[in-house]
C-alpha cells in the first residue's frame, strides 16, 4: 500500500492528490490513506498537506548506494560482502544471524533506518532514516579471548580517524570508545562477541553515527547529548564516502594489531583521547571512584590516580568527566 | 609460532591423559608443557593488587602469539577442579562484569535448575563495552551461580556449577 502511494505521488511530483483520490485509486477509506502517509512520514518522507488541496511529495529519503560505496572502498577485505537494508530492526540481530548461516570475517550490515537499534544492555539507538549510518561488521580475529575488548578500543581510534578525515571536526575519545564533539556523542559502538569453550567465536562491531541528523531530528531528551556531523560542520556528508573511510581506517588498524598487537593502537588512542589527563569519576558495579585518568592499560584499561597517589585499573564501567 | 589457543587446546588433551610431559619442535619453535606434580608447576599468579586491579601475569614458557603486552594469557586451572564431584565450573574467560540477563529488568539467562545445552547462553561478561556471550559448553543442569549480577569477576573465576548429563 505505501509503494502505492508512493508511485502515484511519484507520478504527480510537485502537484498535489487529494486524499480523496487517493481513497479512491487504492480503494481504501481516507483514514488509511492519512495512516499510511503518517507511516511514509516516519520512513523519512516528506509531504506537504494542504486542506481542500491533498498532499504534495516534497521529498523521499535518501537511500544508501551499495554500489557507491562498492566503488569507493579500498580495503582487501573488509565490506567486500555487503548487505545492505532499507530497514532493519537492528542490524546487530542481522549480523549475528548471518554468522549462523556461515557469514565471513568482513562481512558489512548496514541499514538505511533501525526499528530498534540496539546500544548496549537493552539501550535504545536513535536510528531515524536516511540521517545516520548504522552498521555491523563481522570480525573473526584469532586472538586469545582476553584481548578481545581492546578491539572495542581499535574501533574507537578507527572511527575517529575516519571522521576526522572527512569531517574535519574534532573529535575526541572518552574511555573506552565515546566519541565526542563538544561534550556531545557522535557516535556509538557496540561490540558483542561470542565465546565457546574459551575461545572467541566471532565479533559483531555494531557502529552508530549520526551524519546528516537535524536538531529537529533528535527526541528532546537526547538534543543536550547527542549532535551529528551535519550539525558541527555546518553542512551535509555523502553517508557512503564515511562508511568507506571507516572501512579503510578500521582494516588498516585491524592489520597493524594482528601484527604488532596493541602498542601501536594504544599509542593511537592515547593521542585522540579526551578523557587522559583530566579528572575522571567512574561508576562501577562496585561504586564510584574519583581521580585523574592517566593512561591506557596494556590490556586496555583505564589508569585512574586516586586522591591518595595510589593507581587503579578500570576494567569496566562508566567514565564521567569531571 | 605457535598460537596461545593451540597451546591450551593440547593441555587440555593432555589433562585427559596420563601424559605428563608434551615437547613439540616446528619450524624453529618449540614448545615443552609439562603437567605439574613433577616438576615446576605452570602459569597462574592472579596478582591481587587492589579489588580494581585483576592482572593476570603469565611467566615464561609460551609467549602469546599476537597482541603483545596485554595480561597474558594462563593456563587452565581446570586440573585441580575436577574433583568437584563431577561437576562442571563455567569459568570467566576475561576480567569484566558478570551481567546475569541481557538488560536490567530482563529474566537472567539461566537460574539454578535451569537445563542448557553446549550452545546455551548462560551470561555475559562486560570489559570495556565488548559484551561477550558466555556458553554453556556442556550439556547438563545448572546446580549453582557462584557469583553475582553485576560483580566484577576475575580471568578464570567460576561462574557457574553444571552437572554434565
Amino acid at each position: 500500500m505505501k509503494e502505492q502511494i508512493i508511485r502515484i505521488m511519484e507520478q504527480h511530483r510537485g502537484s498535489f492528490v487529494s486524499g480523496e483520490e487517493l481513497s479512491r485509486r487504492l480503494d481504501v477509506s481516507r483514514t488509511a490513506v492519512w495512516k499510511h502517509i503518517a507511516a511514509l512520514r516516519e520512513d523519512g518522507y516528506e509531504f506537504e498537506a494542504v486542506p481542500k488541496r491533498g498532499y504534495r511529495l516534497v521529498q523521499v529519503p535518501e537511500r544508501l548506494r551499495p554500489e557507491r560505496i562498492r566503488e569507493l572502498l579500498r580495503t582487501t577485505t573488509l565490506g567486500h560482502t555487503l548487505h545492505v537494508y532499507d530497514t532493519l530492526d537492528s542490524t546487530q540481530t542481522k549480523a549475528h544471524e548471518l554468522v549462523a548461516q556461515g557469514a565471513q570475517e568482513g562481512t558489512l550490515v548496514i541499514a538505511d533506518r533501525q526499528t530498534a537499534g540496539r546500544g548496549r544492555m537493552g539501550r535504545v539507538w536513535h536510528s531515524p532514516p536516511g540521517a545516520g549510518i548504522y552498521m555491523s561488521l563481522i570480525l573473526k580475529p584469532r586472538i586469545p579471548l582476553q584481548f578481545t575488548p581492546q578491539l572495542t578500543l581499535l574501533a574507537a581510534v578507527a572511527l575517529c580517524r575516519a571522521i576526522v578525515r572527512i569531517a574535519r571536526v574534532p573529535v575526541g575519545i572518552k574511555w573506552p570508545n565515546d566519541l565526542l564533539i563538544g561534550g556531545k556523542k557522535i557516535c556509538g559502538i557496540l561490540l558483542e562477541s561470542s565465546a565457546e569453550d574459551e575461545r572467541l567465536r566471532y565479533i559483531v562491531a555494531g557502529m552508530g553515527i549520526g551524519v546528516n541528523l537535524l536538531p529537529d531530528d533528535y527526541p528532546p531528551e537526547l538534543r543536550s547529548i547527542a549532535t551529528s556531523l551535519a550539525i558541527e560542520a555546518g553542512h551535509r556528508f555523502e553517508r557512503e564516502v564515511l562508511i568507506a573511510a571507516v572501512l579503510e581506517e578500521f582494516e588498516a588498524l585491524y592489520k597493524l594489531y594482528d601484527e604488532q598487537g596493541f602498542g601501536p593502537i594504544r599509542s593511537l588512542w592515547e593521542a585522540n583521547s579526551a578523557s587522559l589527563n583530566r579528572p575522571v569519576r567512574v561508576r562501577t558495579a562496585q561504586g564510584e571512584l574519583e581521580g585523574i585518568a592517566e593512561s591506557l592499560d596494556d590490556s586496555g584499561g583505564l589508569n585512574v590516580r586516586l586522591a591518595d597517589g595510589t593507581m587503579t585499573k578500570i576494567f569496566s564501567g562508566e567514565v564521567e568527566l569531571r | 609460532m605457535f598460537k596461545l589457543s593451540e597451546i591450551k587446546e593440547l593441555m587440555k588433551l593432555m589433562d585427559q591423559t596420563s601424559l605428563h610431559e608434551l615437547e613439540i619442535e616446528n619450524e624453529g619453535s618449540h614448545l615443552l608443557i609439562r603437567k605439574p606434580g613433577k616438576t615446576e608447576s605452570v602459569i597462574v599468579a592472579p596478582a591481587a593488587q587492589h579489588t580494581f586491579t585483576p592482572v593476570v601475569s603469565a611467566p615464561a614458557p609460551f609467549a602469546p602469539a599476537a597482541a603483545a603486552g596485554g595480561p597474558a594469557a594462563a593456563a587452565d586451572q581446570a586440573a585441580s577442579g575436577e574433583e568437584d564431584a563431577g561437576l562442571h565450573k563455567i569459568v570467566s574467560p576475561m576480567v569484566g562484569t558478570f551481567y546475569a540477563a541481557p538488560s536490567p529488568g530482563a529474566a537472567p539467562f539461566v537460574t539454578r535448575g535451569s537445563k542448557v545445552s553446549d550452545k546455551t547462553t548462560v551470561c555475559i561478561i562486560e570489559a570495556m563495552k565488548l559484551m561477550n556471550q558466555i556458553e554453556a559448553e556442556v550439556n547438563g543442569e545448572i546446580v549453582d551461580i557462584l557469583v553475582e549480577n553485576g560483580q566484577l569477576v576475575e580471568y578464570g573465576q567460576p561462574l557457574f556449577l553444571v552437572k554434565p548429563h
